[in-house]
């Protein structure tokens, strides 16, 4: 699953070492982001309060304003305010380590497309 | 006793004949049974033709409503899953345990009969054969239109026993449940039907000699399944239709806001639910008898042990409806009671299971198709029983209750108990009806298959229920390992398919149906079933000295198809069979039996689209349809009641047998009291929802109408009794004008009118309405009853006045006459009762 | 969601539960034991010597079998059964807490009651007890029939509309026990859960008297907002002008542990995407989604809910 990253779309790279797409899986699950996002592979809840995360590793920005990397979204999905003031998605309570499983997992989770 | 009808034992002696029949004689049996063909089918009324429409309806529901079951199994083998919406699942579980339940169970248990019985008991026909073909047609119509609400959206989503307040209109506002209500509401009709046509079957159609000790296992258990179904389906049929005028019209039966109950729907339902599982094993456990018998080449040990298991299951069946309400909060008393009925209630099921094992001890069984699948159904009984009686202990009950570990429960007891004693029978009995038995080889795998399968599904599901899984639920959340067993259960429901797929592909490479060149007795079986038949059944109607017949009389089979016995052609030139007194099985008198008739197929036709129509609220067509259902069944009863021009018949060896008979010992007679006694249920149900509601929402009661009004209600319910028995004593005397019984009937009918009018009157005077409470829903709804009962009788009359001027109605008695005379009489009894009960009770 | 017994019926957790799970090991034993016998008697019967065969193969084996075992049997379990059905349904002393909890589609409102049987604190989905003490349940029902079942603690028990049920159920000591509406209810039946949390006898009372306590307002966009948009007229917090009573009483929703019914965890993502739209999440239930809302007025409400402790 971890080599799907490999396949990386033109320019990036998305493959993070020692981050767990698996444990990602189950940290979403833990702190409920299907409450707002329908995020591939995860199959309930679908939210729709906030924006669709398939193909989400094709995406050039994260909220339209920050670069799609993985230490990036690792600080977002974990402290969106701190990372990108001004931003309407808000702090979550992960761990740094969950936050970069959860990085993993969108990618590897879009790739696998 | 030596005899029961006067009938001189003696005559027995003279067959089997030894004389040779005379020529044609077979010939024109054959030619007046003679079967119609392509589009004519569809007229047939014979139990050879409509048994076997009749089985393969009720295959063909069983297969729907388990392909429903495996789309359920995929969306629950994973958490989460959105295979199915939300809405849908709760339409597909709901459609699931009805069809299974109403649309297969029943009638195919009841299906069965209709192939088997007249056969066991050597009649040539069911007794009422068009009231089968009209039965069978209403509801495979019926059933088939119920089932397409699904693909429409509009399925019933309130679980197959429908309970409200979420069924009321306020939660289901839909036609949905309208569906349920209305289309299994008219099934219920056909399940009467069949099961009056089983008890005057078993009770008067028996083979003479064939005493109540002489007659097979199967018969004793169909005779109980016929007098279980007229005592509990009129508590669902009233429930459905309390449920319908409360939706439909909002009267309160089950709004606790204004004087209603939600638990009343549960007595209600559940006083017919728990009889109605004991409907589905009886008649099966009665052919594992019969089988476990044949198979192990052995009479039965146990017999009576089992005709009283029998009798005992059917009796205690009736005290144990509230073990399916412990949760609700009854008072201890009463769990206490049904807790130990429900314990009870087991122990018939165990003398049956024992006696089983003792007769395949006794005799040598074979390893075949068959028997595997009656082993392999014994088994899974027993598991089901076993899980049955822990949950009759309530404080596990308590846990156990609306999770899966009930689901486990009652699909052990429902596969084991009915579904493999379905199969193998059809192992068992296809040679009877068919040119080539089933295949053994594809049998055994079939069952295989079909066994793991079973217990791979269910077996789990008793963890899941522990496992706090609730059922019902279209999904569930991860965490708790819900996902392994439900995994291992989806799996499970995909092999036991698979062995159903493989008897299907047995069936349609092996089975071709046929009523003379069946494939014969190749099991070996003692029962009259096995004699050579044509559509006929057998040539000649032999005389019975034991309990299995073909193997005390090796050369029975051959002496019946040489015409050695009674009736070995038609005496009359129409159809006909003998009917016999019920617990000696002495000869009384020739039945003539109807041959192909279309009017059955119409009225079931237009009765199917008078609810289907009214479910989807097309009041217009609806109410033609109804109309037109009405005018076909008068025109089929035009065709009854008529005398042939020979008083009396030689029905074999010089016993001769009158072809005409009135009174309490004629098969209409009986016919006519056992639909009184499903009126009466209904009654009886519907007096219970009133005092029920009285005793638990009094507060909603205001005073009743004057009890004063009786002095005019009562008298004109008796004048209509006494002038309809008058019309009766009128016809028997000489002196009477011809119109004389049809006018004094008509005024009969007229008084009815008069009493249920008055009483109407009353209540309207007294303020009530039926919105208004408990008190007004269930009190018009008693006033409807009679409304009913009065408007049959007001057709009845017209029927009579119609046949009087045909001079149809011919003295000194009539059939036609009596029977509607004690229509009016059982009404005016009721009306009466009404009338007094309901201002019994108030504020 | 938390993280329980696997076989919460063979794990009980006070002494209502485990009575039953009693009974249970008794009954599997039973049952295990007849169907061991008859496996047993039809192997004879088939496959057994000739001898064990005619021991068989008559109507004592029916007698015994089929009437006098079971009769025993099930005597005493009968008698088993209805005295402890009688235990179950003691009468629990005068004093014993009490809470109403009415079941509605498709979460549960729960009131404490005082002495007097008035609601001093109202919550939803979620029941604190202290642990070695029996608490007395009231169920009702604001709609259709549910039930009220954590398996851990006690059997289950219907709500029926018009009635009420009343049900001991007691924890030994502190924990986390869940469950699940048990009575099909229509809809997102399937997504109706409940929690019990029991404490130390001491933390309860603690958290008791800082709930009961009077509290200042939080004030704030969020708080305006919620008027505004009118949560308020189908939610209630206490000591605000929100006093609507459709929903759930929104009072301490800041310490519950999920969200939904036990179907989401309760953080700040979590109760934006609820109130954002509750409908893709728990299809059919009845709280409107509230898509106008701009997610900078959906994280105000919810920080102000995430107040209410």
């Amino acid at each position: 699953m971890l080599t799907a990253g490999c396949e990386a779309s033109p320019g990036k790279s998305q493959h993070m070492a020692q981050a767990d797409a698996v444990r990602g899986k189950l940290a979403i699950e833990r702190a409920g982001c299907g409450a707002c996002h329908d995020i591939p592979g995860i199959r309930w809840p679908k939210g729709q309060a906030g924006p669709s995360l398939q193909g989400f590793g094709d995406q050039g920005m994260i909220a339209g304003r920050l670069p799609n990397r993985p230490d990036l979204l690792a600080a977002y999905v974990r402290n969106a305010p701190a990372t990108l003031p001004g931003t309407t998605m808000p702090r979550m309570p992960l761990t740094p380590a969950e936050a970069r499983d959860i990085a993993a997992y969108l990618y590897a989770a879009s790739a696998r497309r | 006793m030596r005899t029961e009808t006067g009938f001189d034992h003696s005559l027995y002696d003279r067959f089997p004949t030894s004389d040779p029949r005379p020529e044609g004689e077979l010939e024109e049996l054959e030619r007046i049974w003679c079967a119609p063909k392509g589009w004519q089918l569809l007229t047939a009324v014979n139990n050879n033709y409509i048994g076997i429409f009749y089985v393969g309806a009720a295959f063909l529901f069983f297969l729907l409503a388990g392909i429903l079951a495996l789309v359920m199994r995929v969306q629950l083998a994973l958490p989460l899953q959105g295979i199915l919406p939300q809405e849908t699942y709760n339409q597909f579980f709901t459609m699931h345990g009805t069809v299974m339940m109403f649309l297969f169970a029943v009638p195919m248990v009841e299906a069965i009969g209709v192939l088997l019985l007249p056969q066991m008991l050597a009649a040539r026909d069911l007794p009422f054969p068009r009231l089968s073909a009209y039965a069978f047609w209403a509801y495979f119509v019926g059933g088939l239109c119920f089932f397409a609400s699904l693909f429409f959206g509009l399925a019933p989503d309130g679980g197959w026993f429908m309970y409200p307040p979420y069924t009321s209109l306020t939660y289901s506002p839909g036609i949905n449940a309208d569906f349920w209500l209305l289309g299994i509401g008219f099934i219920e009709i056909s399940a009467i039907a069949g099961a009056i046509e089983i008890i005057v079957g078993v009770l008067r159609t028996r083979a003479p000699g064939m005493t109540l000790d002489k007659m097979p296992v199967y018969a004793w258990a169909m005779l109980v399944l016929g007098v279980m179904i007229i005592i509990a389906f009129p508590s669902v049929i009233l429930g459905t239709l309390l449920l319908e005028l409360e939706r439909a019209f909002n009267w309160p039966f089950f709004d606790p806001t204004r004087g209603g109950d939600a638990l009343l729907w549960q007595h209600l339902f559940w006083f017919f639910g728990h009889p109605e599982v004991y409907i589905i094993f009886l008649p099966a456990s009665g052919l594992v008898s019969m089988m476990v018998a044949a198979m192990a080449r052995t009479p039965l040990v146990g017999h009576n042990l089992i005709v009283l298991a029998f009798l005992a299951t059917g009796f205690i069946s009736f005290g144990v409806w509230a073990h399916h309400m412990f949760t609700t909060g009854l008072p201890n008393l009463s769990i206490g009671f049904f807790s130990a009925a429900s314990m009870a209630v087991s122990v018939p099921a165990g003398i049956q299971i024992f006696s089983w094992i003792a007769t395949f001890a006794v005799g040598r069984p074979r390893f075949n198709a068959p028997t595997l699948f009656l082993l392999g159904g014994i088994v899974t009984f027993v598991v089901g029983g076993l899980t049955g009686v822990m949950v009759a202990m309530v404080p596990f009950d308590w846990q156990a209750h609306d999770s899966y570990f009930i689901v486990a429960h009652l699909h052990y007891v429902l596969l084991g108990g009915m579904v493999f004693p379905m199969f193998a029978a059809f192992y068992y009995w296809t040679p009877m009806t068919s040119r080539h038995p089933l295949s053994e080889r594809l049998g055994k795998w079939a069952f295989w298959l079909m066994f793991a399968g079973m217990q791979v599904t269910f077996w789990p599901m008793h963890l899941t229920g522990l496992m706090g899984m609730p059922r019902r639920v279209y999904t569930y959340l991860p965490g708790r390992e819900w996902e392994v067993t439900n995994m291992i259960s989806s799996v499970g429901a995909f092999m036991l398919a698979a062995g159903v797929l493989l008897f299907l592909i047995d069936v349609a490479r092996s089975f071709r149906f046929t009523t003379d060149h069946d494939a014969g007795n190749i099991y070996d079986g003692g029962t009259l079933e096995w004699l050579p038949t044509g559509l006929y059944s057998a040539r000649s109607i032999p005389v019975v000295k034991s309990r299995e017949p073909l193997w005390e009389d090796p050369g029975l089979a051959e002496d019946v198809k040489a015409g050695r016995y009674l009736l070995p052609g038609s005496a009359t030139g129409l159809r006909e069979t003998i009917v016999t007194s019920p617990l000696l099985a002495e000869p009384q008198y020739l039945q003539i039996m109807p041959g192909p008739s279309v009017w059955p197929f119409l009225a079931a036709i237009f009765t199917a689209g008078f609810f289907i129509l009214l479910t989807i609220q097309a009041y217009t067509p609806s109410f033609t349809c109804g109309v037109l259902a009405v005018v076909c069944v008068l025109r089929w009863l035009w065709d009854t009641d008529r005398r042939v021009k020979e008083v009396t018949v030689d029905a074999g060896a010089g016993v001769r047998l009158p072809t005409y008979v009135t009174g309490p010992s004629t098969h209409g007679w009986w016919a006519m009291i056992i639909l009184l006694i499903v009126v009466g249920m209904i009654f009886v149900m519907a007096l219970f929802s009133f005092f029920y509601l009285f005793g638990v929402q009094s507060q909603f009661w205001q005073a009743p109408a004057p009890a004063g009004h009786l002095a005019i209600i009562l008298p004109a319910y008796l004048a209509a009794a006494g002038l309809a028995l008058l019309s009766r004593r009128m016809l028997a005397r000489e002196k009477t004008e011809h119109w004389t019984p049809g006018v004094l009937y008509l005024c009969a009918a007229a008084a009815l009118a008069a009493g249920v009018g008055a009483d109407m009157w009353s209540w309207i005077g007294s303020g009530l309405v039926p919105e208004a409470s408990g008190q007004g829903a269930t009190v018009y709804a008693l006033l409807s009853l009679e409304v009913l009962l009065v408007g049959v009788g007001v057709l009845m009359a017209c029927y009579l006045c119609a046949r009087n001027s045909r001079g149809m109605i011919v003295r000194p008695r009539n059939n036609s006459l009596d029977l509607c005379v004690l229509w009016v009489v059982y009404a005016a009894a009721q009306g009466s009762m009404t009338g007094v009960l309901t201002r019994l009770v108030g504020a | 969601m938390s993280g329980d017994s696997l076989i919460p019926v063979l794990t009980p957790a006070g002494p209502y539960a485990g009575s039953i799970t009693m009974l249970a090991w008794l009954l599997i034993a039973m049952a295990t034991a007849v169907l061991a016998i008859v496996i047993a008697a039809l192997w004879i019967a088939f496959a057994g010597s000739d001898r064990l065969k005619s021991r068989l193969g008559g109507s004592r084996t029916i007698w015994i079998g089929g009437i006098g075992v079971p009769v025993v049997i099930l005597t005493v379990l009968l008698v088993y059964g209805l005295s402890l059905t009688r235990n179950l349904t003691a009468p629990v002393p005068a004093e014993t807490m009490r809470v109403r909890i009415t079941g509605e589609m498709w979460w549960w409102r729960v009131a404490y009651l005082d002495e007097t049987g008035q609601a001093f604190m109202i919550d939803a989905n979620e029941l604190h007890i202290p642990a070695g003490r029996p608490v007395l349940l009231e169920l009702e029902s604001n709609d259709v029939i549910h039930s009220f079942w954590v398996p851990q603690l006690s059997g289950k028990l219907d709500m029926v509309p018009g009635r009420r049920n009343t049900m001991p159920i007691q924890a030994d000591a502190p924990g986390v026990f869940s469950g699940q509406c048990a009575e099909y209810c229509g809809g997102p039946h399937a997504l109706m859960g409940f929690v019990v949390i029991a404490h130390e006898p001491a933390d309860f009372d603690r958290m008791m008297t800082e709930r009961r306590a009077s509290r200042t307002p939080v004030l704030g966009t969020g708080a305006e907002l919620f008027q505004r948009t009118g949560c308020a007229a189908c939610h209630r917090i206490a000591g605000t002008k929100a006093n609507g009573t459709a929903g759930p009483d929104l009072t301490h929703v800041g310490t519950r542990r999920s969200l939904g019914a036990g179907i989401l965890p309760n953080n700040r993502g979590t109760l934006m995407g609820w109130i954002g739209d509750s409908q893709a999440i728990k299809p059919g239930n009845r709280m409107p989604p509230y898509k106008m809302l701009s997610a900078a007025e959906l994280e105000a409400i919810a920080s102000y809910l995430e107040a209410q402790r």
